[in-house]
């Protein structure tokens, strides 16, 4: 940073006889570009070719799924409460199960979801986390709205992530 | 050759340039962004036809089936002229630039060359003078800000430079004692104006950049601060007038280095590869695409490598370096001419 | 008066009081679990120690009195350690059930675990398991688990509610509490031990799980109940009420509501059998017209019909300023004396805790504001035996069932030329009403009740109707409503087509050709003070959230 704000303040009375003439800067800037046209290039061509994001990636929120079939999800509310942008909406409700309250509803509007995973960092029950997919794509208003059907995933596919969370959070 | 067959030469003269010229700048525009995603580590546009090949036919195709928007305020007329003007003076000018000797064909001997003026060089400064019309025009016309913003700034900065411009070309014409294009090229048969005159070649081709309008001198458009500067309110295909004047212009500009500078067709060695007459001619011919090729890649090249000036930085550059270096330039031929002499 | 210095400053109490209430009194919050300033003292909780000056251990600021001259430290760090230190031995076997759990959010444990305890236990063995989920009475769910024994519930019913039914069982950590054998807890205040627990071991059973208490909004308002008129809060989601609060007001009903009033007076708001709408009967059918087709075909229908062939009865459910228009509608546009409205007594209903006899809010407000026979004018009973003998044919009926004052009348109301029917939700009399105006709910306007003690309180909009914006009416709103937009699924609940009855007859009579001009219920009030003397100097800024107490002549409407 040090280097950056003492570059920043160099004038026009710093630079040298052969910075002032501009050409050979001129040249090496051209030189530099020049390089860059024969490096290897980094464009992924999406279609065909799909980038597999690593575990620390935060793509769609997703409601995780026990091997037994039930959501983790107690319906807390907490995701609801800390989300910036007010894309979760969650109505619970009673179950005979051990942990009493259970989403009846569980909707994230994903035209209002940010990604910022505050969901996830706040979750209790580890119940919510940020999957790898970030294919989303709608053609008008209601489809952007996941309900329980589309968020639930299986713990299965959530490995990497919640390694990841455990390790890191 | 009578008349009538100076006029079918002369005709089918301007369909091959026009031709041409029109298939380079639509590839000019594909080169430019593939270069640019070249140096941006990018590919670039690869989806239509093979690596992007047909991407100047979608562009076009594109361009020419949006609408058509002109603004409440706009001056009706003038709007849609400016874009005409541009392309009238871009299209025009190549009427004048030699690619090669004259060949023999069929019996006739042809220059190639659509007008073999005699005072080509000085109708090109004329014609590119021109330009500025279009683009003030454009500016004015529009009825926004942005736009008349560019426009002044265009107009300031052509005039500028073309003053620069027109004394780099002074040096040029004392060498060769002759305004025509073929006496200029055939001038430079040994040695390059480049290598004799590299002021003037610097300031030349300095010039060359502010009259396009390319960056990094492309305060006219400039984007960040003036949206699209005079083109601002142009959409469609008087849109697709001023870029395609602007690529036009950039062939043109190289054209006119490789002629003034670099030696046109000629190559130092050429004469002692030992080729046989037409076959010379061909490897002429070629030698001038290839050094405009060149030049055009270095337009390109410069564009994605060097930021724009400040306004203030252009016009100092112009008036305070360009002008007198140009000056310089003369008075240095003028002395070499007198030592030679 | 005698002075104790708290944390250094100097503060007069009165003779008796102890440290906690002395403190209170100025402001200053000595954190409590146990005490209650309505309850008696039990001091088990602990968590209010406070260090005393001259004082060889700590005490706790609930059972110590306060004496001349002591000198008191809350905040010392003897004490903030022994705070500690009660916090940790309380969330020793209190689960971490906050996610699943109704209270959180307005939990004192939660709050005070931030506030007042380091944040970590040393605690590494199992939790004492306990019963969950227990229906300790048919209005109240109880998690023996989340308890921490604080006593409260059980003396709430044995000295609020009169009606000992719960105690504590068994000792140490297993301690829980539970009700005596063959009892329940279901006595007529039972879930206000729901508003006292201060963790969440006893759940409101009608509002479990529905909603988090910070996606609410809530408005102070008054409860519709009886004529007790007691000061509750109504807390909103999706502009639909889902639960009641009592709302401090020592003057009416201190910390307290019944459970009658707590369930049953907000459900009806949102329920299928709402009026949305102006209806006409056409071809023996109620259908849905246009509000100006109403009022046209009213006041057409109305004119035709001579002053003693009318009868208006005005309604003891309605505010002040409906009664109040109705009374001047009666006289002024239609003429008739005959006005009057419908008495709801239940002595059984009554006890002598809050519930009152009178099972509406604002008898007194409806009589103050002239609803009552003029000279040669009909009362109820005499309009009802005049529709009978068919003396009556045309009946204006505010926000109320003419049934429930008369069963027999059922027969003769399809005898009348006219009924229109002022009503929130279809009743009986609006089966045979010709024509039915949505009347908006006490939580869908602003207004004022007089309870049984001759108080004017205000009452004030909770829930939209279609033409309200919350946001601009001024209306509290939740975090969702502030921030949402219209689009959101969250703010699809339903908006009725409602108007409160001022307004329905403000512009009724404006068909009738007048020209009243009240565009809220505070231009009829200011109306009504200038006009009825009781009122004198009064505005909706001075009745506040509390109410002021009038001076009334006859105080027993009864």
């Amino acid at each position: 940073m040090a280097q950056t704000s003492d570059s920043l303040k160099k004038r026009k009375k710093d630079l040298t006889f052969w910075q002032k003439i501009y050409i050979p800067e001129i040249a090496k800037g051209l030189a530099l570009t020049f390089k860059n046209m024969i490096r290897p290039k980094f464009t992924m061509e999406y279609p065909e070719e799909k980038f597999i994001p690593p575990p620390s990636y935060r793509g769609r929120p997703v409601l995780v799924l026990e091997e037994t079939g039930e959501e983790r999800c107690v319906a807390c509310g907490l995701c609801s409460r800390v989300c910036p942008a007010l894309a979760i909406e969650v109505q619970a409700a009673e179950t005979e199960r051990e942990k009493e309250r259970y989403p009846q509803k569980f909707e994230i509007n994903m035209l209002r979801c940010i990604f910022c995973g505050l969901c996830e960092e706040v979750c209790p029950e580890e119940a919510i986390v940020m999957s790898k997919d970030y294919e989303l794509a709608f053609t008008n208003r209601e489809d952007a709205i996941y309900g329980k059907d589309k968020l639930l995933t299986p713990v299965s596919q959530l490995k990497d992530r919640i390694e990841f969370l455990r390790k890191y959070k | 050759m009578n008349i009538t067959e100076i006029i079918i030469v002369s005709l089918i003269k301007i369909v091959f340039v026009l031709g041409i010229t029109l298939l380079t700048v639509a590839y000019l525009v594909y080169f430019e962004r593939k270069i640019a995603a070249w140096a941006q580590n990018r590919i670039g546009p690869n989806r239509v036809g093979w690596q992007g090949i047909l991407q100047p036919f979608a562009d076009v195709f594109k361009l020419l089936l949006k609408e058509d928007i002109v603004p409440e305020k706009a001056n009706r007329i003038v709007h849609a002229i400016a874009p005409m003007i541009a392309l009238f003076v871009a299209f025009t000018t190549y009427a004048v630039i030699p690619i090669g000797p004259n060949v023999n064909i069929f019996g006739y001997d042809i220059s190639l060359v659509v007008a073999d003026v005699n005072m080509g060089v000085l109708y090109v400064l004329a014609l590119t003078s021109l330009g500025v019309y279009a683009i003030t025009f454009a500016g004015w016309s529009s009825g926004s800000k942005y736009s008349l913003l560019g426009g002044i700034r265009s107009s300031a900065q052509m005039i500028s430079y073309e003053i620069s411009m027109g004394f780099s070309i002074g040096g040029v014409l004392l060498l060769a004692e002759s305004l025509r294009p073929i006496d200029i090229v055939n001038s430079q048969a040994g040695l390059w104006n480049a290598i004799i005159q590299p002021i003037g070649f610097i300031t030349f081709v300095v010039s060359a950049f502010a009259e396009t309008n390319r960056l990094p001198f492309d305060l006219p458009e400039a984007e960040p601060e003036l949206v699209g500067g005079f083109h601002t309110e142009y959409s469609s295909m008087k849109f697709a007038g001023f870029f395609l004047a602007e690529y036009a212009n950039m062939i043109i500009a190289s054209a006119m280095i490789v002629t003034l500078y670099l030696g046109g067709w000629h190559l130092p060695f050429e004469q002692s590869l030992g080729l046989s007459g037409s076959w010379l001619t061909v490897f002429q011919i070629t030698s001038f695409f290839v050094k405009m090729g060149a030049m055009l890649f270095f337009f390109i090249w410069v564009r994605w490598s060097i930021p724009r000036f400040r306004y203030d930085q252009l016009m100092n550059l112009g008036w305070k370096v360009m002008f007198p270096l140009s000056l310089i330039n003369i008075i240095w031929v003028a002395v070499i001419i007198m030592i030679t002499n | 008066m005698p002075k104790i210095i708290i944390d250094g400053n100097e503060i007069e109490f009165k003779q008796g009081q102890t440290i906690i209430e002395a403190a209170k009194d100025h402001g200053i919050e000595i954190p409590h679990f146990c005490w209650h300033p309505k309850l008696s003292v039990s001091g088990n909780c602990r968590m209010c120690l406070v260090e005393v000056e001259k004082m060889p251990k700590l005490v706790i600021a609930c059972a110590t009195v306060a004496s001349e001259g002591m000198v008191v430290h809350t905040q010392s760090p003897k004490t903030i350690a022994a705070r500690n230190a009660v916090m940790e031995f309380l969330l020793i076997n209190h689960p971490l059930d906050c996610p699943i759990c109704d209270e959180a959010g307005e939990c004192k444990l939660q709050d005070y675990a931030y506030q007042h305890s380091i944040g970590e236990s040393r605690f590494v063995e199992e939790k004492v398991h306990k019963d969950k989920r227990v229906k300790i009475g048919p209005r109240v769910m109880f998690d023996a688990e989340r308890c921490i024994s604080c006593s409260r519930c059980i003396r709430f019913c044995d000295e609020i509610a009169k009606d000992s039914e719960l105690t504590f069982t068994r000792r140490g950590d297993r301690v829980t509490i539970t009700t005596f054998p063959g009892e329940e807890l279901d006595n007529p205040y039972s879930m206000n031990v729901v508003d006292i627990c201060p963790v969440g071991a006893l759940t409101n059973a009608d509002f479990r799980f529905k909603a988090r208490v910070w996606d609410m909004s809530h408005t102070n308002s008054i409860c519709i109940g009886c004529s007790r008129g007691c000061n509750i809060e109504i807390w909103v989601r999706n502009n639909e009420i889902l639960r009641l609060t009592p709302r401090h007001n020592e003057d009416v009903n201190s910390y307290w509501m019944c459970d009658h009033g707590r369930l049953n007076t907000f459900k009806f708001v949102n329920s299928e059998t709402r009026v949305n709408s102006p209806h006409i009967r056409k071809e023996g059918q109620l259908i849905r017209v246009s509000w100006d087709e109403a009022f046209a075909e009213a006041a057409s229908r109305l004119r035709t019909f001579g002053k003693d062939q009318i009868a208006v009865i005005g309604s003891a459910y309605a505010t002040c300023e409906d009664n109040y228009l109705v009374s001047k509608f009666a006289k002024n546009i239609l003429g008739t004396g005959n006005l009057d409205f419908i008495r709801h007594i239940d002595y059984s209903f009554a006890d002598d805790i809050l519930r009152k006899e009178d099972l509406t809010p604002n008898s007194l407000g409806a009589e103050l504001m002239g609803v009552k026979p003029l000279k040669n004018g009909l009362n109820v009973e005499e309009i009802i035996k005049s529709i009978k003998e068919g003396k009556i044919k045309a009946l204006y009926l505010i926000e109320d069932d003419i049934l429930t004052a008369d069963p027999e009348i059922e027969t003769y109301l399809a005898k009348l030329e006219l009924l229109i029917v002022h009503a929130a939700n279809f009743n009986q009399s609006t089966n045979f009403a010709d024509i039915v105006f949505p009347a908006a709910t006490y939580a869908e306007k602003n207004g004022t009740f007089i309870n049984f003690q001759g108080r004017l309180q205000r009452i004030r909009p909770a829930v939209a109707t279609i033409e309200v914006d919350r946001a601009l009416e001024g209306m509290a709103l939740s975090r969702l409503d502030k921030f949402g937009t219209k689009f959101d699924r969250w703010a699809q609940g339903k908006h009725f087509d409602a108007r409160a009855t001022w307004k329905i007859l403000t512009s009724l009579s404006n068909a009738f050709g007048s020209r009243w001009k009240y565009k809220m219920a505070e231009d009829v009030f200011d109306e009504m003070v200038s006009s009825i003397p009781e009122l004198k100097g009064l505005n909706y800024d001075i009745i506040g959230d509390l109410g002021v107490q009038l001076k009334l002549e006859k105080v027993n409407v009864v």
